[in-house]
């Protein structure tokens, strides 16, 4: 996929993840749409841009969060080659390698906030995060999960082609 | 034959002819003879013309039905229409109202300037709770502005941009807000935490501290105005041996309901900065 189609689309997303989606949380957890759609373009075979997509995805997302710049782009990329050394291994189950790589990637993403937090303020409780904010936004991230998924796959079946011949 | 029959004489004799079937006519002699005739007649009429009705009123039918359709789908779109009417102004009402409320709090505050700011976003982070504003430095706006809404205070401007700011909330977990407990006037610092909850901490231990007391800001340290209200303690926590008393505080502004806030554009945070001496220097 184009690296160029890449910006407006996942500027769209930065925008709904701000205005809607984080709006919309389960205790104080909140989905990371940027993540679940990266780690579902990253899984796609066909796909041979995803570095550059959790690049720009993680620099947006950089661009509209309060905490220090960075955390979001390396979080992407993380799950993104987390993704691309499970696509080499696993060839079935491409659902169960989604969740997998949402789990870990939401792991890896609250991991580095909660510890640049942690050293600025030293102040978090560990198990009150775990509870009120990791396990609500794993749960949040794992019901975006497959829609994400399935609209991905239908997307790239319908760009494929093109991608092919170009 | 009827060449050589005069003309006369045939008139005659139709005449006659004629004259003599009206008389029987008239006598009733024809009566059963067009009896016969009539009754296969009139029901041969009378099942066309019941079918000719049938077909006229399917006719005239149909086009009753396509035009009571046309007007289904008019007033189906009509009802649309009014419906998305009435939410619009359902929205402009609760906008309205809470403008109200805001003008009421500029108006009870007048000492302040204020800019009213609609809230785009939240951050994506759920470990910050911060919220984004449509007005930025365009507007007037700096780093450092108190945020308000129609009950008491909300936060502090902490990121601006040309026309979105970024506003760290009360409830955030680096929150620290110097606060005084009313009616007893007792300082104490306010901080926020990770599950949204704020809470009070180093109230004096001699301080008469309880639920229901409210909470304003005391001006301390400058970076906020002074009372401005902030919440009400609901619980207050004190063990003997501690040097401070704590307390949970519920804040006065709803924060899951936030739409249009207000900041406070004539109020300069104090930067201290100058006078914390260098430890490098001698």
């Amino acid at each position: 996929m184009s690296v160029i189609l890449s910006i407006p689309i996942l500027a769209f997303i930065s925008i709904l993840q701000s205005a809607v989606v984080s709006r919309l949380p389960l205790n104080q957890g909140v989905a990371d749409l940027m993540l679940v759609l990266l780690v579902a373009i990253a899984l796609q075979k066909r796909v041979t841009t995803a570095w550059q997509w959790s690049v720009i995805g993680g620099l947006l997302i950089d661009f509209t969060s309060g905490l220090p710049f960075g955390i979001f782009t390396v979080s992407y990329l993380l799950a993104t080659a987390l993704a691309k050394v499970l696509r080499t291994r696993v060839w079935r189950f491409s659902f169960l390698m989604q969740l997998l790589v949402v789990l870990i990637g939401t792991l890896i993403s609250q991991g580095l906030s909660y510890l640049v937090l942690f050293l600025q303020e030293g102040s978090l409780a560990f198990l009150t995060v775990l509870q009120v904010i990791t396990m609500p936004t794993i749960i949040l991230n794992f019901m975006l999960s497959l829609p994400i998924f399935v609209l991905t796959r239908d997307v790239l079946d319908q760009i494929a082609p093109q991608e092919q011949n170009a | 034959m009827n060449n050589r029959v005069p003309q006369s004489l045939r008139v005659i004799a139709i005449s006659l002819a004629a004259i003599g079937i009206l008389a029987l006519a008239l006598s009733g002699t024809f009566t059963t003879l067009s009896r016969w005739v009539t009754v296969p007649i009139t029901a041969v009429q009378t099942w066309v013309s019941n079918q000719y009705q049938g077909v006229e009123n399917f006719l005239s039918a149909s086009q009753d039905i396509q035009e009571i359709r046309q007007q289904n789908t008019a007033l189906e779109a009509e009802n649309a229409r009014m419906q998305a009417q009435i939410v619009e102004l359902q929205q402009q009402l609760v906008e309205f109202e809470i403008l109200s409320a805001l003008l009421e709090f500029a108006r009870a505050n007048p000492e302040y300037q204020y800019i009213g700011a609609s809230i785009i976003g939240q951050d994506p982070s759920p470990f910050l709770n911060y919220i984004i504003i449509n007005r930025g430095s365009d507007d007037g706006l700096r780093r450092g502005m108190p945020v308000v809404t129609q009950n008491g205070l909300a936060g502090r401007v902490v990121q601006v941009t040309a026309s979105a700011a970024r506003v760290s909330l009360i409830t955030d977990p680096i929150t620290l807000i110097n606060v005084r407990v009313e009616p007893s006037r007792s300082p104490a610092v306010l901080t926020g935490s990770v599950t949204g909850d704020i809470t009070l901490e180093q109230i004096p231990q001699d301080a008469d501290v309880n639920p229901g007391n409210l909470i304003l800001t005391s001006g301390l340290g400058g970076n906020y105005p002074a009372n401005i209200i902030v919440g009400q303690v609901t619980s207050v926590r004190s063990r003997e041996n501690a040097l401070f008393q704590s307390a949970s505080v519920q804040p006065v502004t709803d924060f899951s309901d936030l739409s249009i806030v207000l900041v406070i554009t004539n109020f300069e945070p104090v930067d201290f900065s100058p006078l914390i001496p260098d430890e490098s220097s001698p």
